[in-house]
C-alpha cells in the first residue's frame, strides 16, 4: 500500500520557514486552539479569552462569556456592580442554556458526519471487492478503448431511456392521465409514455394538477428535472427545452415555489373553464 | 488504552471537573505556546476559574498588556470582525460541519447511484426496481457518465483517426443486435456484449472488438 503522506511527524519548535506552510499551520492551529478553549468553558465553566494575531496582522479572538468582559476584569476597569448581580446571573443562565443546546447540536452533526464517512468507506470497499472485474465497462473510462467506449455509450443511452420511462410512470401514477394541454390525441405530455388517453377533463383545473405535481417524485428532484430532457420519443425528437418549459415553466424558474403558487391564485384563475395556460397542441 | 468520548457538557462531578480543568488548562497554554512559536505571532491567553486564586495569564502580564494595547490600537471594525464567544463560535462550527456533512452525503449518494447504474447494466437489477426517489439521482449519474464518455470518445477520435473504420464495424454490429423494448432493457447491455463476443468469435475478422484480450 502506497502511503499518501508521511503521517504525524515531530516538528521543531521554531518559527516555520515556509511561508505557505506557516499560513496553513496558523489557520489550523488557531482553529484547534479555539476549539480547546470552547471545550474548557463548556466542561469546566471557566472564563477565558484567547487573542491571536495572524501573520497578516489580522486579529482573531475568542472569549467566554465574551472577550471584552474578561479583558475588563483583567484590567480591573469595571468592578461588577452588586446590583447587577442577579441580572448577570440570569443572563448567564440563559446563555448557558443556549450554549448547551448548541453543543448538543454540534455533537449531533459531528456524529452524522462520522456515519457518512463510514458509509463512504463501505461503498468504496464494496466497489473494490465487487465483480472481480468481470465487467469491463466498470473500469475507469481512461482505460477503455474507443470501440468499448462507443458500445458503452450505446448501452448507457438505452438505460437512460428506461430510467426516464420509469420516472415518467411515477409521475403519471400520481397525476391523472389527462392530456391537460388539450392537445390532439397523438400528443402526450412527454411523448414517450404510451399509455395516454385523450380525455380532457375540463372540470379538473390546471391548478389541481399543480398541487398534485408538487407531491410527486419531481418535487424530490428539484435540481434535476431530468425526465424529459434529451429523449427521443417514438413521436420524434422533442426539442430539448420545449417539454420542460411547456410543462410547468414556473417550476423551472424556481422549483421551491411549488407550495407558494397555490396561495397566490386568484378566484378567477380557479375557474375550470379557464383554458390551460400552456397552450394546446403544444407538440 | 482507547480514549473514551467526552460528553460536551458541564462536568457535574466536582473533583472530576477540577482535574479536567487543570489538565486542559495546561494543554491550552501549551498549544498557545506552539502557535506563537511556530508562526511567530503575538498570542495572549487569560483563563480564570473558581479553582484559581488569580487568573492565569499567558505569556506573562507584561506580554498580555502588549497584546491588549496592540488590540486597542486597531479600529473597532477590525477588532470585532473576528471576535467570537461561545455562542457565535459554536454556530460557526455547526454550519461548517453541516456543510461538510451535506457534501459527503451527496457524494455518497452519487457513489450509490453509480452502483445501481452498474447493476442495471450487468442485469443484477432493472430500472423498474429502483426506488422512486432515486430515479432522478440515477439519471443524473448516467448523464454525467455519458458526458465523460463522450468527452473521452472525442479525445480518442481526434488522436486516432486511423481506427475510425473499426468504430464503424462496432457501430454496425451494435445496431444489428436485437433492440430490446424499453420495458425490459435492463439485461440488454450485458447480453448485448455477450452476443457480440459470440459473434466476434464466429467472425474471424474482428475489427476493434477484442473484448477478451483487452482487459486482463
Amino acid at each position: 500500500m502506497v502511503r499518501k503522506s508521511k503521517g504525524r511527524q515531530k516538528i521543531e519548535m521554531v518559527k516555520m520557514k515556509n511561508e505557505n506552510n506557516l499560513q496553513v499551520t496558523f489557520s489550523k492551529r488557531r482553529t484547534g486552539l479555539f476549539k480547546k478553549a470552547s471545550e474548557l468553558c463548556t466542561l469546566c465553566g471557566a472564563e477565558i479569552v484567547v487573542i491571536v494575531f495572524s501573520p497578516g496582522k489580522k486579529v482573531f479572538s475568542f472569549g467566554h462569556p465574551n472577550v471584552d468582559c474578561v479583558i475588563d476584569r483583567f484590567a480591573n476597569i469595571n468592578p461588577p456592580n452588586p446590583r447587577q448581580h442577579t441580572d448577570i446571573q440570569l443572563s448567564e443562565a440563559r446563555r448557558n442554556a443556549i450554549v448547551q443546546d448548541l453543543n448538543n447540536h454540534l455533537t449531533q452533526v459531528t456524529e452524522e458526519f462520522e456515519i457518512e464517512k463510514k458509509r463512504t468507506e463501505d461503498l468504496k470497499q464494496k466497489r473494490k471487492n465487487s465483480h472481480m472485474r468481470e465487467n469491463w465497462w466498470e473500469e475507469p473510462i481512461e482505460e477503455l478503448n474507443l470501440s468499448q467506449l462507443t458500445e458503452f455509450k450505446c448501452g448507457l443511452e438505452k438505460l437512460r431511456k428506461t430510467v426516464t420511462t420509469e420516472a415518467c410512470k411515477n409521475f403519471q401514477a400520481i397525476v391523472p392521465r389527462h392530456n391537460f394541454y388539450g392537445g390532439s390525441s397523438n400528443n402526450s405530455t412527454f411523448g414517450i409514455c404510451d399509455d395516454h388517453t385523450d380525455n380532457i377533463d375540463t372540470d379538473l383545473d390546471l391548478y389541481n394538477h399543480q398541487r398534485m405535481v408538487a407531491t410527486n417524485t419531481f418535487a424530490c428532484n428539484q435540481h434535476n428535472m431530468m425526465v424529459p430532457y434529451h429523449i427521443t420519443s417514438p413521436f420524434g425528437n422533442i426539442a430539448n427545452s420545449n417539454i420542460i418549459e411547456g410543462f410547468a415553466p414556473e417550476y423551472n424558474q424556481n422549483p421551491n415555489q411549488f407550495c407558494f403558487k397555490q396561495e397566490q391564485m386568484s378566484e378567477c384563475d380557479q375557474h375550470s373553464a379557464h383554458p390551460p395556460r400552456f397552450g394546446h397542441g403544444y407538440y | 488504552m482507547t480514549r473514551q468520548k467526552v460528553k460536551m457538557a458541564f462536568i457535574e462531578n466536582e473533583s472530576s471537573r477540577k482535574a479536567t480543568y487543570k489538565k486542559r488548562k495546561r494543554g491550552i497554554l501549551k498549544k498557545a505556546n506552539e502557535l506563537a512559536t511556530l508562526c511567530g505571532v503575538p498570542v495572549g491567553v487569560i483563563i480564570d476559574s473558581p479553582y484559581d486564586l488569580t487568573p492565569e495569564v499567558w505569556p506573562s502580564r507584561e506580554d498580555m498588556d502588549n497584546v491588549l494595547s496592540q488590540l486597542q490600537r486597531l479600529p473597532v471594525m477590525d477588532r470585532t470582525k473576528k471576535m467570537l464567544n461561545q455562542e457565535s463560535y459554536l454556530k460557526q462550527s455547526i454550519s461548517k460541519a453541516s456543510e461538510t456533512c451535506k457534501k459527503l452525503t451527496k457524494e455518497n449518494k452519487e457513489l450509490e447511484m453509480k452502483e445501481v447504474m452498474f447493476d442495471c447494466l450487468s442485469g443484477k437489477t432493472s430500472p423498474s426496481r429502483i426506488e422512486k426517489n432515486d430515479l432522478g439521482g440515477c439519471g443524473n449519474v448516467i448523464e454525467q457518465y455519458l458526458r465523460n464518455l463522450n468527452r473521452r470518445i472525442e479525445i480518442l477520435s481526434k488522436n486516432d483517426g486511423a481506427s475510425s473504420s473499426s468504430v464503424h464495424v462496432v457501430a454496425s454490429t451494435s445496431v444489428a443486435m436485437p433492440i430490446v423494448e424499453l420495458g425490459s432493457s435492463s439485461t440488454a447491455f450485458c447480453d448485448m456484449i455477450r452476443q457480440q463476443q459470440i459473434q466476434s468469435n464466429m467472425n474471424q475478422n474482428v475489427g476493434g472488438l477484442d473484448l477478451n484480450q483487452q482487459q486482463w
